[in-house]
């Protein structure tokens, strides 16, 4: 399509003649598109002024970063407008040089390492390998402080909670929770006494009351006394991934989690029955002492919360 | 000696039938009534409460605190309230309040308290657009909040039960200690910026944007539907933080970063972020670079 | 008078034909020997293909959380120290928190400024990783990982990575309610993790969750490391470029030998810096009017607390889909357990993936048996195993996307929320079985297709004066342009024109010598 042909011949590498099509730029009017960049340029200086009056002023972020906004928007786009068409317009062309390397020269640096070194690692067997076991035992010890200053050891902390016998249930306020706060139907975050204030006791040992019935409550085979009047407890730890599992839904008797949505039947041992949940939440054994407030039996019967490797 | 005798059988049989009739239909309807609102906490919505008011027989006609007033609706509504309830409610609740004999897909009302009646019909969920979903919607209320009052009055009256219809008292509610309660005990279900979210089975939480503060201390006091209720563990004060919370912050936000964006959060975030930010951009891109020949 | 012009004159002439500049230039040049290197960086050729400027976008928007990160470090405190808050935000006014929440909130209410930064610093890690994204799948699908450029392909893959790493512990850092579960479930991940979980955990937490050391060490990691790791790759990354030059599609001119485009100084320096302000504006209109991460509204982490709709920030949804979707199968015997049900789908799945993209260079040399230089560019069509396999990843990990939202999708079109991952459940498995021969035959349609994916071209039919009709193919649009130039090699030398040039021909001018 090209109309240029005398165009196309070889130029001299010494100069290119300041009128050369491939210098012009490539716009058909660049005095209107040159006014076009410095009304956009103009507006930008304008915002940029008006960027520091509400800076100083303290105007609202939207109004202060909608002046820098239009200030860069303004900028970048007369840049490019400008770079793409009024300067040269080309197109321009340059080689790609092989850069690999002569085969003499590859050959060379391959000798420098086989042979150079490799015969002194040949000739001296013995220490080098001494060096390289000594570097190596270096390594292992390095990551000695490096993983295990950074904390403690597990040992048995993720199988116990603070839940002990005769503990009372309170709730975030610290006030023991009595019986007779919980209307069928209710359910309220409760923490053993003492450790509602403190984050890694809300993390663990945070649990759940539930209020299904009047009468003592059976949620598996042996739990005859687990929970008394109908008040349930169970750990608010999913055992999915550790979300504490608020959402309950007292018609549908389902505790549900709600970041992966595991749905955890209440009445049945919280059992999970959807969702990518693989063990039930574990039951708290709870009593009814004779003020009417709640207490636990025990801890729970098993650890709280997410699988680990040692969880039997 | 002995026709006083046979009188006084005749008598106390009369009566012993006379009296055991209702006994037997109160027995039936005994089975129906819900247990009254529990809580043995003072403050917590049940006439143990700092304020009581009794009429002139004796009857409490409200009780609360300097937090929340419950006030029961006026006897006076009643026989209104009856004509209104045989007229909108009877047809799936049944003419005595106990849900319809056979199927008993619809609840039973009696016993529930004025507080609920009133929470179900002043959001516009019952009467109920369409009885076979799941979970009636939030509506323009199709009766208004006098006509709700009555029905309440007529259902309380088959069976007294509390809560009253709350009146709360923001002025000296605290949005902070709000705020710290609704992220413990709401934003589970209703998202901590008040936006609702599905639930199990089709059901849902709905969004609090447009709920007044009367209806919040309702759903807060009697658990409609799926929703817990929180009784003893919540005192009335407790109550009026969480609703001052809801009805300025979640209701109002200041938004000072912007458009809100729906308060979905990062879902939301994440759409305009590749579209409008990534999206126009890699179109400027298009611009900015040549195209093929 | 005439002797002071002569001593100027004379100075000037001194100086040389580029006066106080080139001046200047040779005294930078005494010192550095930088003129010839610098005349050939100046030269460089840059194909501007407009696919070509996605990477320019991740790039700049990087330089952007650079810019916007410097500001906000000097007002966050990475501590977890409880303080209670006396600030200007009454919902949180006397409520206790940890120090970096509440310095985050004073960035977002007190700092003058503070929030746009915070919002643009948040924003432009959303398009720096939606950049990174689409920029790998462009270089996938044209081909341009290949021989000489696996070592380039492997460091972009480490970076998205290393981005993807760095924007989960950057919005983690605000200890707030949202992305606190997000370390929680991190946590766990961890502690599933056979064998040395538990330690792991323990250690890099510093305790049982949550403790008090993951703050500080999320901050060092974001601010310190990972930047560090990511600006030596990126230097990496451009200087590969920079010894390889550029790839380019194939195009009159183009071929394997050369490279046709613009050159570094003034054109493409020009439209890049312009570019650079560009991203700039775009991040700051969105940290201007979009509210991002509001969190004020969420308060302060605590582990009992948790909110409904908590997906983490778009480029973690992936993973999040797959742990919402994949089923409770977990392994309980012999007195340990495995938590399948979160290792597949939070690191072997992931893994896998990643995996699958380190290896493809090595792969697709093995399976094409083409292990030649490759400077020249695929149309993606034209690859259709490749592409299909492209699309096909990029469509399962969409799915996993968008599965972490299933109760926004269930919530917004009412639906159950159990059907709802049911049918993601199913879509995981179905759509990419789906993508893969569907990608397949089209590339195969297009590639017999003659001029498939180029500008369309219209047929002018002239009648001849014997009445015949001729058919020639014109442009689109009749007075189209450019007119096409040949390329030629950047000048050495712009010659100034002194008169018009007699030559009948035009074929250069006399050269003006000053």
């Amino acid at each position: 399509m090209s109309n240029n042909h005398e165009n196309h011949t070889p130029v001299s590498l010494r100069g290119l003649s300041a009128d050369d099509p491939h210098l012009q730029p490539a716009a058909r009017n660049p005095e209107r598109v040159e006014k076009v960049i410095s009304i956009s340029f103009f507006i930008a200086i304008i915002f940029g002024l008006l960027f520091i009056v509400a800076y100083v002023q303290n105007w609202q972020p939207f109004i202060l970063g909608g002046f820098l906004a239009g200030s860069l928007l303004l900028l970048g786009i007369g840049l490019v407008a400008w770079g793409k068409y009024l300067m040269p317009r080309g197109p321009f062309v340059e080689d790609r040089h092989e850069f690999r390397s002569t085969d003499e020269d590859r050959a060379a640096f391959a000798a420098a390492i086989i042979q150079r070194g490799g015969g002194v690692v040949k000739r001296r067997k013995v220490i080098t390998g001494l060096f390289a076991g000594g570097m190596g035992v270096f390594s292992l010890g390095a990551l000695f402080p490096l993983l295990r200053s950074l904390g403690p050891l597990p040992e048995k902390t993720l199988f116990h909670t603070d839940w002990r016998k005769d503990t009372y249930a309170v709730d975030i306020t610290g006030r023991r929770i009595l019986i007779d706060d919980l209307a069928i139907g209710s359910i309220v975050t409760v923490y053993p006494e003492g450790e509602q204030d403190s984050e890694n006791g809300q993390a663990v040992d945070q649990t759940v009351l539930i209020r299904v019935s009047n009468r003592n409550f059976t949620t598996m085979k042996g739990r005859e006394s687990w929970a008394p009047q109908g008040l349930i407890a169970y750990s608010k730890l999913c055992t999915h991934l550790g979300c504490p599992v608020g959402l309950y839904e007292q018609q549908l008797q389902l505790l549900v989690c709600p970041c992966h949505q595991s749905m955890f039947d209440v009445h049945n041992g919280a059992v999970p029955n959807f969702g990518p949940a693989p063990r039930p939440l574990p039951q708290l054994p709870i009593y009814i002492d004779s003020e009417g407030y709640v207490r636990a039996q025990a801890d729970f019967n098993e650890p709280v919360g997410p699988g680990f490797w040692e969880r039997s | 000696m002995i026709s006083s005798l046979i009188k006084r059988s005749v008598l106390l049989s009369i009566l012993g039938i006379v009296s055991a009739g209702p006994l037997v239909l109160f027995a039936q309807s005994a089975d129906a009534v819900k247990q009254p609102y529990q809580t043995g906490r003072i403050d917590s919505g049940t006439p143990n409460s700092t304020k009581v008011v009794k009429d002139a027989n004796g009857v409490i006609i409200s009780y609360g605190n300097s937090s929340i007033m419950y006030n029961a609706p006026s006897p006076s509504l009643i026989n209104l309230g009856k004509a209104l309830y045989m007229q909108n409610c009877a047809s799936c609740h049944g003419a005595e309040a106990n849900g319809v004999g056979a199927s008993g897909s619809y609840p039973a009302l009696v016993g529930l308290g004025p507080a609920t009646v009133h929470f179900w019909i002043a959001s516009g969920r019952m009467p109920a657009a369409n009885p076979r979903q799941i979970q009636a919607m939030r509506h323009k209320p199709r009766l208004t909040d006098d006509q709700a009052k009555a029905i309440a009055a007529w259902v309380n009256s088959l069976a007294p039960s509390y809560p009253f219809i709350p009146e709360p008292n923001l002025a000296g509610a605290s949005v902070s200690n709000g705020a710290a309660l609704y992220a413990l005990n709401c934003a589970a279900c209703h998202t901590i910026e008040g936006m609702g979210d599905a639930l199990a089975f089709g059901t849902y939480a709905p969004s609090l944007h447009a709920v007044p503060a009367v209806q919040v201390v309702e759903a807060i006091r009697t658990g409609p539907g799926n929703m817990p209720r929180f009784t003893g563990n919540l005192s009335d004060k407790q109550v009026t933080d969480i609703v001052k919370f809801v009805t300025t912050e979640i209701q109002h936000p200041t938004n000072p970063g912007g458009l809100g964006l729906g308060g979905l959060g990062p879902v939301a975030e994440g759409f305009i972020g590749l579209a409008l930010g990534t999206g126009v951009l890699a179109l400027l891109g298009f611009w900015v670079g040549e195209r093929d020949e | 008078m005439s002797e002071t012009l002569n001593t100027k004159r004379a100075k000037k002439l001194a100086k040389g034909p580029f006066g106080n500049v080139g001046h200047a230039l040779n005294e930078i040049d005494d010192r550095l020997g930088a003129a010839k290197g610098g005349r050939t960086f100046l030269d460089k050729i840059f194909p501007d293909h407009w696919s070509f400027m996605l990477g320019e976008i991740a790039l700049y928007s990087f330089v952007i959380l650079l810019v916007t990160g410097i500001f906000l470090a000097l007002y966050y405190i990475p501590s977890t120290a409880i303080v209670t808050y006396h600030g200007t935000y009454m919902p949180l006014y006397g409520q206790k928190m940890t120090e970096a929440y509440a310095s985050s909130i004073d960035l977002s209410f007190a700092v003058r400024g503070g929030l746009l930064m915070r919002q643009m610093h948040h924003w432009a890690c959303d398009i720096f990783v939606g950049a990174l994204v689409v920029h790998m799948a462009r270089v996938f699908f044209t081909g341009a990982f290949r021989k000489p450029r696996e070592l380039n392909w492997t460091i972009g893959t480490t970076l998205m990575t290393l981005a993807i790493v760095n924007g989960f512990l950057g919005y983690s850092l605000p200890d707030d309610l949202v992305s606190g579960t997000g370390i929680r479930i991190a946590y766990s991940i961890l502690l599933s993790l056979p064998v040395v979980g538990s330690y792991l955990a323990f250690w890099i937490f510093g305790g049982n969750f949550p403790g008090t050391m993951v703050i500080p060490r999320f901050f060092v990691l974001h601010e310190f490391i990972v930047p560090l790791l990511i600006l030596g790759l990126v230097g990496a990354h451009l200087a590969l470029l920079v010894r390889q030059k550029h790839t380019q599609f194939p195009g009159p001119g183009k071929t394997e030998d050369n490279v046709v485009g613009t050159p570094m100084f003034p054109v493409f320096m020009a439209k890049t810096t312009g570019f650079l302000l560009i991203v700039g504006g775009v991040t700051a209109a969105l940290g201007a009017f979009a509210q991002i991460n509001p969190i004020w509204q969420f308060g302060q982490y605590h582990a009992s607390n948790i909110s409904y709709a908590v997906q983490p920030d778009w480029y973690m949804g992936f993973l999040d889909g797959a742990l919402r979707i994949w089923p409770s199968w977990t392994f309980h015997s012999f007195g340990h357990t495995i938590a399948f049900e979160t290792l597949i789908p939070a690191l072997i799945l992931p893994g896998l993936v990643f995996n699958l993209a380190y290896a493809w260079p090595a792969l697709e040399r093995k399976f094409t048996g083409d292990n030649a230089i490759h400077h020249l560019l695929d149309r993606p069509s034209d690859r259709a195993v490749r592409t299909s396999v492209g699309v096909t990843t990029l469509s399962f990990l969409m799915i996993l996307f968008i599965a972490s939202s299933t109760d926004v999708i269930a919530n917004f079109f009412q639906l159950s929320l159990n059907s709802v991952l049911l049918a993601m459940r199913i879509l995981t498995i179905l759509v990419p079985l789906i993508a893969y021969p569907l990608t397949y035959k089209i590339c195969k349609e297009m590639q017999g297709f003659k001029g498939a994916g180029k500008r369309k071209t219209t047929n002018m039919v002239t009648r001849t004066s014997d009445g015949e009709y001729v058919a020639t193919s014109t442009p689109q649009y009749v007075d189209d342009i450019p007119s096409h130039l040949a390329p030629i090699p950047v000048p050495r030398f712009i010659n100034e024109v002194e008169a018009p040039s007699s030559d009948a021909d035009g074929n250069g001018t006399r050269v003006v010598d000053r």
